[in-house]
Order: C-alpha cells, then structure tokens, then sequence
C-alpha cells in the first residue's frame, strides 16, 4: 500500500499534536518535536511529489456522494509547499513568541493539528473531501483565535465561527445543487459541468453565487470579510499563519477548486457568474485598501490591507485568461510570503516596546533597525514598485486584464496599488523619520528564534521577486491545463 | 338526512366533539378528565353501533348454537371492553396525579398552576452572541 | 427456525413478565438485577431476530396460531428488527447508567416503581413497533403513555406532578384522536389488521375517500401529539427536563420515536405510499416538520437548563423524521427511520452527559458550566461527540440523515426545503457551540476550585462512552442501514 503515503503529511501532524496533548514535556522537548515534527512533515510532503507513483487515494467511500479522497495535482503541490514551508518558519517564530504568553502547550496543539488540514484542503481530491476538511478548519482555528481567553477574544471567536458556519452552509447548499446535476464532485481541471442550455443558466448561476460567497466568506469577501479584522485578537504567529496565510488562502484554493475544476471557464462565462464575482472582488479591493488607510491599530491596519490583497488574487481567477491566473496565483504565493513578514514583524514590536498603534512607533527604525528594515523592504514589495514580487504579480494581472479587453481592472489596481502605498509609507516614514521621543527605553532587537525567520522571508521577498521564473513557469503549466 | 339515518355515528362524533372541547379548553382538571371520559365513550359508541346489526342478538351462546347470521359482530363489543379497561386506568392515573397536585397546589385550575412557577423554569433572555 | 420467529413475541412477553416478578421482591439491588437481566435476555433475542431478518428477509407471527381476520398478528421486517436491536440496546444502556444515579434522584420508595415502569415501557415499545394490528397497537400506545408518564412523575417534585399531567392530558388528547381513526377504519374496511386494510383501502378507496383523509388527519395528529410533533409540543420541554435523567433519555431518544414510527406504520403500510401523496396530508406534515426544525431549534438558543435546551433540540430532531416522512418518498421514510435510530443513540447519551453534568455541578444552569470541559474531561468530551452529531460534523449520523434528507430534496425537486434543512443545522450549531467553547475554554468558574475530574467515576460514563461508540459506528455503517431498510419502503 504505498499510495497510503499520500496521507502521512496529513496525519502526521495530528500524530504530532496528540502527542503533545497527551506528554507533559519540558519546554525544550517540546520544542525539539515541534520543529523536527513540522520539518520532517515538509518532507515527507517532497517525498510524496517527487517519488510516488500513484497519485489518488480514496480513504472512505459511503457512496458516489460522501467520499474521502486525496488526489495530488500541481496546484495541490504548489498550495501544499507554500504552507507546510511558511508552517516550518511560524513554528520557529511562535516558540519566540509563545515563551511568554500563556497556555503555550494548547496553543502548539492546534497550531500543529492545523498543518494537517491545511494540507488536507490542499490535496482533497474532490469537493466533499475539501468541504470537511474546511469545516475541520474552523474548528481546529477556532481555539487559536481565542487563545486570549478573554471576552473580547470569545467574541470574536463566536463572530468567526458564525461567519465560517454560514459561509460553509452556503457552499453545501451550492454542492447539493451541483451534485443534483453531475452526480460526480471530483475535481477535473476545466471543470466536470457541460455547457448547458439556456433555461438552466439561472439555476447554475444560483450555485455558482451560493458556494463563491460560501467560500469568500474565509477568502474575506466583502461584505463577509468582518470576522478578519475581529480575529486580529489572535496572538501573532496565530494572525501571521492563519489570517494572512492558511485561514484565508485555503479560501482561495477552495474558490480556485470550484471556480476551475467544477464549474469551469466555459461555464461561468456563459453564465455571467464572473460579472457577480468581479462586482464584489472590486468592492473588496477597494473597501479593504480605504479601510486600511483609517486604522491606527498596526494589526488592524494590516487585516484589512489582507482583505484587498485577497481581492487582487480573486481577481486574478475570474478574469479568465491565463496571464490573470497566473499573476493571481503568484500573488497568493508573494502575499503570504510578504504578509507573513509584516505580521511577524509587528509581533515583534509587540513583543518587544508593547506598542500596537502607529504612532507609538515613532523613530523605532534607529532603535529597531534590523526589524524595522525588514519590514519596509516587504511594505515596498507588498505596494510592487519594480523590481519586487508584488510588481510581478501586479503586472501579470494588469496584462491579463488589459488582454481581456477590460480596462476597469487595471485602473482599479493603479488606484488600489496608490492606497497600498498610502497606507503602508506612512508606517515606515513615522517609523525612520520622526525622532525618538524623549523618555524612550533602548529596545533590544528580537530574540534570534523571532528575528531569523524575519530576515529569511524578507530574503526570499527579495529573491523571488528578481528571480520568479521558475515559480511563473510552473504556474503558466497550471494555468493552460485549466483555461 | 343521512346525519339522521346514521344518529349513532351522528350523537357519537357530537359526544367526541364534546368531550375534546372540554378536555382542550377547561382549565378545572376534574372537569379534562370528565371531557377525556365523554371523549372515549363517543367512541365506544361509535364502534359499538358499527358492529350492531339490528335484529340480532349479542354473541353469547346460551343454549344452543343459532348459526352465524343470529349474532351481531362480537369484534368491536371486544374492542370496546378493552378500551373501556385503556381509559379506567388512564382516568385512575390522572385522578391520581390530580391529587398529588392538589395536595401540592391547593388548587385544580391548571391556568393557576402553571402560573405558579417553578424553580428553573427560566428562559434566558439574552442571546447567547449579543 | 421456526422457533425465532415467536422471539418478537417472546421479547414482550418477557419483559411484561419482569415487570409484574419485581414487587414480589423487596431490595433494591434484586430489582435492579431482574430489570437489567431480562432486558438483556429481550436483547440477546432482538440480536437473533435481526439476524434472521437479514437472511431470510421479513415475516409474520400470528400470536396464539389464530386465524389473522381476528387474531394478533405481529410483522417483523427489516426496519422492525433494526429499530427494536438498537431500542433495546439504549434501554440496557440507559438502565445501567440510572443504577449509579436514580437513587440520589428520587426517593427510596419509588425504586422499585421506577425500574417495573420501564420494564413496562420497554414491552410496550417492541408491541407498537412489532404489532400489525392497529387496535393492539393502540393497546401499547396506551401502556407506553402511561408509563412515560409514570417514569416522569416518579421523581416526586411539584415541578414533575405538573409536567407529568400536563404531558397526560396532552398524550389522552392524542389516544382518544387516535381510538377514533381506528374506530372510523374499523367502520369502513372491517379490519384491523395493517396489510388487511391495506388491501381493502386499495381495492375501494373512492368509495370513501373522504373518510380516509379524516382518517389519516386524525392518526396525524394523535400520533403527532405523542411524538412532540411542531405545535403539539407544547407538554415535551416540561416533561423531559424535569424528569430524572435516565427517564428523559429515554423519552427523548426512545418513546418519541415510537409513535413516529407508528405513524409511518399507518401512513405507508396501511394507505399505502401512492395514495396518501395524493392526499394533502403529507404536505402538512412536512410543513410541520420544517416548523418544528427551525422553531425547534430557535426555542433552544433561549434557553438555559441544559436538560430544556437538550428537550428542545429533540423537537427540533422529531421535525426531521415528520420532514423525512412528509417528503412522500419510500426514502424519505427510509432516511426518517435512519434518523430516529441515530438521534435515539445520540440524545440518550447527550441527556446522560448532562444528568452527569448536573449532578457534579449541582446546576442545571449552562453559563455555570464554564470550564467544564476540564473539571470533568471525559463526561465533556462524550457531551462534545454527541452535539458534533446534532449539529452535522460529517460521518456522524446528524450530518448522513441530513446530507441523505437534502439529496432526497433535490431529488424530488424541491430545492428550497434544503434550505430549510441548513438553516436548521446552523441553529444546532447556535446553541451548541457556546456550550461546547465555554466549556473547554471559559475559565471563569475554574478559579479557586478543585478540579473534580477524577470525582466522577469512570463506571457512570461507561455506558455513554458505549452509545457514542454505537452512534459512530451507526454513521459509518449508514450506507449498510440504509440498504438494509430502505426494501422495506419499496426500493
């Protein structure tokens, strides 16, 4: 049986989290197996692409219709590497962070068991498999984003778990009427629905409608994106990892599963399903990036520029044309390697001054001046001034636009990429520029388990986006197998 | 003029009428359990009057054997004393159970003691997420 | 052979028996010994009796060899032998949980009453699944009110006295509706067993359809008083939360379903599936049961008893058998029988957890129930499995009877009743959910107190650690079910 590899990376983890819930280990042995654990899931998660032969699994088959199955394909690969790899450099950064914050244990638990599910939503083979292991998502993100234990956290861990459940109820609705017609909810690149005739349009339009706004809802669609900001409660590594990365992209997988390997192309174009969703993608670009400018919360401010950075890469799959696609896929890639720098960093200047607005940090660049480098270099890259990744991926979806024929979509990202600046510069402006007010303390730069995995990412920022052929090749693959 | 033809099956489903009336809308437990009573014999003689043949005598053999066609149709007299047995004991029990809340009540009007609330009879006001 | 099929026979009669040996014996301890044994004895003859069912598919027994025209004739199919396996089995269970508890819940005296009034309800409950004649059906429906009543009222309070009157009063309403359905069938067909009037009803039912639709409208609503149907209600929160635990799981998971079943006795085998679609009845039904899921369910967010809020959701559970029932379609039914077997394994445990609950807390409050899930860790996590299946987490049988309930909608093209059936799951997770996160995660109540976890022995959660096992293993083997029922409706 060696196609029950396919598995492992996904259990492994939950292995790893019983196994912490169940030993009470020294501080240090945790560590140790938390990080060996994370590392030799990685690779495992190589061995499996790189050797094995046989690529689906099917776990548990009630019927046609509940059927656990795991199938590997290049966009699953890709997803699945983006995680379990920023996973490796969360983990390092979390026992920085965690050493001082409470109920470290419960935390490494579901941080752990999280992996698995990630890589479980990447690698499902089909809908039903994807729709358990995104409600096994919720659940497992859930005690993340109330580590606080305080009310406020409580609250918006019951707003979180509201939104996920009604956005997943709403996929399910979507599903049953999709599985009504196929019978069949394998993912197929080009989709597995044939072109319909004209008295059914409305029917599929309803569905498409229904599991889009579904799995927005974790993708923070406007207007389901309020849960985001909410869960910014979350301690760090927890906003870092899930808010900016798992939480948020394995939404965005799941729409680029149903927008690509159910539906299909074809099938929305005809019927109009892209117009509804770029209404909406174009309000979540915009909303997010004016938001973002009146917050004075650090935190906040970068939560909601995730929710118009998540509208570029939506935009980017419902354009419909490969250069889109490609630029919207890099751009899920560059975002959570860049917004998990910024997170990290602002953690850290929690984690060392305390501070959480933005104009406490004034003159914190001399005091702080590896960290706050770091942070600016990915700002600069998040806002895509050339030569960095985030103009990479911009350009791809503005040529992909333009290609189109619509010229709405690179004005508004002109416009989006003018508030980005807007509301990232200042950060750094008040942070080099203005002086150290009197009294301040002298900070010390982060502990080397917070600052490594810092200056890592930014070095990979950097790299990526002088270098991004080998990544924009493979996706070019992706894109012409689905288009 | 059939209501009239058919005055058992009429007088019964009035009598049933009656007697759920009262055992819904009377609020004096005595008086359900009279309504509960009523209730049950309109049905009793419902049934009764559809295994009545007329003419014919009750299915008891005294001396000797008449042949089929003398008797009336012993199922539903059967039914019937079974029922009556169902709706002694219930009507025993509610007595019962009537006691056991006067004593602990001191009153039999079911509005009243419902009103009489008990100890975590509660309903939360507030929505668990407001 | 020939000796199994007397089994269904034997299981009433055994347990009828038992409970007229018990006043002969004065301790406690014997009493206990015989209820459990004999229940274990019907258990052990429900096992043969399925697996005989399995092999040799459905048959009759005529109680006493009379000819079937006036005699009792019990029928024995699939569905049958299924649902009195798994009743049988949550009694045993749920006996052998009360042994630890019944006595801090009510008096020494009423012991003994307690355990002969179970006994009494268990026969009745294989009589109404079991029998095919509708009069001896009404016979055990009647024992089975009377004895829920008693197990109710058994725990003397003011609190029981009235709810369990009020659940009488409501339950005579229903027997003296249904006794008038049998009358008015009795009337027209001159029969009363099942299959006999199935034939007649078939043969002239033009002749009398009027009296048919009233027919069927008052087995609805006599039946649908007794099995908590939406606006018939009314008497279920009072009686199931303040009865002893072990009472109220039984109610809840058990009784309920009976009548339920009862119902689709009369709807599906004695008119038949094509003849009552034609009647408005079943649209009726299903109206009812989407109220009685939404309403249901809405009812329970507001409360804050544990053991009314676990009895709300158990309306809100019935509303998804009537909504199985009401859809018309043999697998309607079948996913209405599926339901009821995976909600009476489920809510047993669920109303056994929260008797844990109560008694280690001495609150039936659920905002004193903050931190819970570290005071009493395995009580918790059983309570925890069991609201995962009320809400839907996938493979546990919450989430197969709706899944199979919103591919039947498709199915039968209507479309909007799925939405029904979401929204209703999305209400469980309302009120379960804050129960759950509280309890693993809410600490307020924690401070300054002991942890009692190791207080609860592990011989009390036993028995609920069994019907959580039983209610996964009853959603894995879903597919198994419902192929194994579902020749029964016709498919």
């Amino acid at each position: 049986m060696p196609n029950i590899l396919i598995v492992a990376p996904i259990l492994f983890p939950f292995i790893l989290s019983a196994l912490l819930f169940l030993n009470d280990w020294e501080e240090k042995t945790r560590n140790r197996w938390i990080l060996w654990g994370i590392i030799l899931n990685f690779f495992i998660l190589i061995f499996n692409f790189s050797v094995l032969e046989v690529n689906r699994i099917h776990i548990l088959k009630f019927n046609e219709f509940v059927d656990i199955y795991f199938k590997i394909d290049m966009i699953g690969i890709v997803f699945s590497l983006l995680v379990s790899f920023l996973w490796i450099l969360t983990a390092f950064y979390s026992i920085g962070y965690m050493a001082h914050e409470r109920k470290p244990n419960r935390f490494f638990i579901f941080f752990t068991a999280t992996l698995g599910v990630t890589i479980g939503i990447a690698l499902a083979g089909n809908l039903v498999t994807l729709y358990l292991f995104y409600e096994l998502l919720t659940l497992f993100t859930f005690p993340l984003v109330i580590h606080a234990g305080n009310e406020t956290a409580l609250k918006a861990g019951y707003k979180y778990l509201i939104y996920s459940f009604t956005g997943a109820t709403l996929s399910l609705f979507g599903m049953f009427m999709i599985y009504s017609q196929t019978q069949n909810l394998d993912f197929m690149p080009g989709g597995i629905l044939n072109v319909i005739n004209e008295n059914e349009i409305f029917y599929y339009f309803t569905a498409y409608a229904l599991t889009f706004c579904g799995f927005g809802v974790k993708a923070g669609l406007v207007p389901f994106h309020s849960w985001l900001p909410s869960a910014m409660i979350a301690p760090t590594p927890v906003s870092a990892l899930l808010h900016a990365v798992a939480v948020v992209k394995s939404g965005i997988f799941a729409l680029v599963r149903i927008t690509y390997y159910i539906f299909g192309p074809a099938l929305i174009l005809m019927i109009k399903g892209n117009h509804f969703a770029l209404a909406l993608i174009l309000i979540t670009i915009l909303t997010g990036s004016f938001l973002a400018i009146h917050q004075t919360n650090l935190k906040k401010r970068l939560a909601y520029s995730t929710i118009s950075q998540l509208g570029y890469i939506m935009l980017g799959l419902v354009v419909f044309n490969p250069n889109s696609f490609t630029g919207g896929m890099l751009h899920m890639i560059f975002h959570a390697l860049i917004k998990i720098t910024l997170f990290f960093c602002v953690g850290a200047i929690m984690h060392i001054t305390g501070k959480t607005e933005i104009h406490e940090i004034q003159g914190l660049g001399k005091q702080l001046p590896k960290l706050m480098w770091c942070f600016s270099l990915s700002a600069v890259a998040l806002i895509g001034i050339p030569p960095t990744s985030g103009f990479v991926s911009k350009w791809y979806l503005a040529t992909g636009g333009l290609q189109s024929g619509s010229f709405i979509i690179p004005v508004v990202l002109l416009l989006s990429a003018l508030l980005t600046a807007g509301y990232l510069l200042p950060i750094i402006t008040i942070a080099f520029f203005k002086p150290i007010p009197n009294g301040e303390p002298v900070y010390q730069e982060p502990l080397p388990f917070m600052l490594i995995p810092i200056m890592i990412l930014t070095g990979i920022v950097l790299l990526i986006g002088l270098f991004p052929n080998p990544i924009i090749n493979v996706l070019e693959t992706i894109a012409n197998t689905v288009i | 003029m059939t209501l009239l033809h058919n005055y058992y099956e009429s007088a019964s489903i009035i009598l049933f009428g009656i007697g759920l009336c009262t055992l819904m809308l009377n609020q004096n437990l005595i008086k359900k359990i009279i309504g509960m009573n009523i209730m049950d014999t309109s049905i009793f003689l419902f049934l009764v009057s559809k295994g009545y043949i007329a003419g014919r005598s009750a299915p008891i053999i005294t001396e000797n054997y008449q042949g089929v066609n003398a008797y009336v149709n012993p199922i539903p007299s059967a039914l019937i004393l079974t029922g009556i047995v169902v709706a002694v004991s219930v009507t025993a029990f509610l007595l019962a159970l009537t006691i056991k809340l006067y004593e602990s009540y001191g009153t039999v009007d079911l509005e009243e003691i419902l009103k009489m609330k008990g100890d975590d009879h509660g309903v939360n006001n507030k929505l668990p997420f407001s | 052979m020939e000796l199994i099929t007397s089994f269904p026979l034997a299981e009433i009669f055994i347990l009828f028996i038992s409970a007229f040996l018990m006043p002969f014996f004065k301790k406690d301890k014997h009493i206990k010994i015989i209820s459990i044994s004999f229940l274990l004895i019907a258990f052990i003859l429900s096992v043969f009796t399925l697996m005989f069912v399995f092999q040799n598919g459905p048959f009759y027994y005529a109680a006493g060899h009379i000819d079937t025209i006036l005699g009792i004739q019990l029928y024995i199919g699939p569905v049958e032998a299924l649902l009195s396996f798994v009743f049988l089995f949550v009694f045993i269970l749920v006996v052998w949980f009360s042994f630890s508890t019944i006595d801090a819940e009510i008096q020494e005296n009423r012991i003994k009453l307690f355990y002969i009034m179970v006994n009494l309800l268990a026969a009745s409950i294989l009589g109404i699944i079991f029998t095919n004649d509708i009069f001896n059906g009404y016979v055990f429906i009647e024992v089975a009110a009377l004895t829920s009543c008693g197990i109710v009222v058994v725990k003397e309070t003011q609190e029981n006295i009235k709810a369990a009157l009020k659940y009488l009063i409501m339950s005579t309403i229903g027997s003296g509706l249904i006794l008038m359905g049998i009358a008015f069938i009795y009337a027209f067909t001159g029969h009363l067993n099942i299959e006999l009037i199935h034939q007649v009803v078939l043969e002239d039912h033009e002749t009398f359809q009027k009296s048919l639709l009233i027919t069927v409208a008052l087995f609805t609503a006599g039946l649908g008083v007794k099995s908590a149907m939406f606006p018939l209600h009314t008497w279920l929160p009072d009686a199931h939360s303040s009865a002893p635990t072990a009472s109220s799981a039984l109610l809840s998971a058990i009784v309920l379903k009976a009548f339920a079943f009862f119902l689709i006795k009369i709807l599906y085998r004695m008119i038949g599936f094509d003849l009552v679609n034609q009647f408005s009845i079943l649209t009726i039904i299903l109206i009812l049961g989407c109220c009685g899921m939404i309403f249901g369910s809405l009812s329970a967010i507001f409360q804050k008893n544990i053991k009314r809020l676990i009895a709300y959701s158990s309306i809100a559970q019935m509303g998804y058998v009537f909504f199985g029932i009401g859809l018309g379609s043999p697998f309607g039914a079948a996913i209405a029988v599926y339901h009821m077997v995976g909600h009476a394994v489920t809510k047993s445990a669920l109303f056994m957890c929260s008797g844990l609950m109560i008694e280690e807390t001495g609150h039936k409050t659920i905002d004193r129930y903050k931190g819970l899930g570290h005071e009493m860790p395995i009580t918790f996590a059983l309570f925890t499995l069991g609201a995962f299946s009320m809400i839907g987490i996938p493979i546990l049988p919450g989430f197969i009877s709706k899944w199979y309930l919103s591919l039947e909608c498709i199915h039968l093209d209507k479309l909007l009743l799925i939405f029904v059936v979401l929204s209703s799951s999305l209400l469980n997770a309302v009120y379960y959910f804050p129960i759950l996160i509280n309890g693993f995660f809410g600490i307020e109540n924690l401070q300054d107190k002991e942890y009692r976890s190791k207080k609860v022995p592990v011989k009390k959660t036993i028995p609920i650690a069994i019907l959580i096992l039983a209610m996964i293993l009853i959603g894995a083997l879903s597919k198994n079910i419902l192929d194994f029922i579902s020749p029964e409706f016709g498919l």
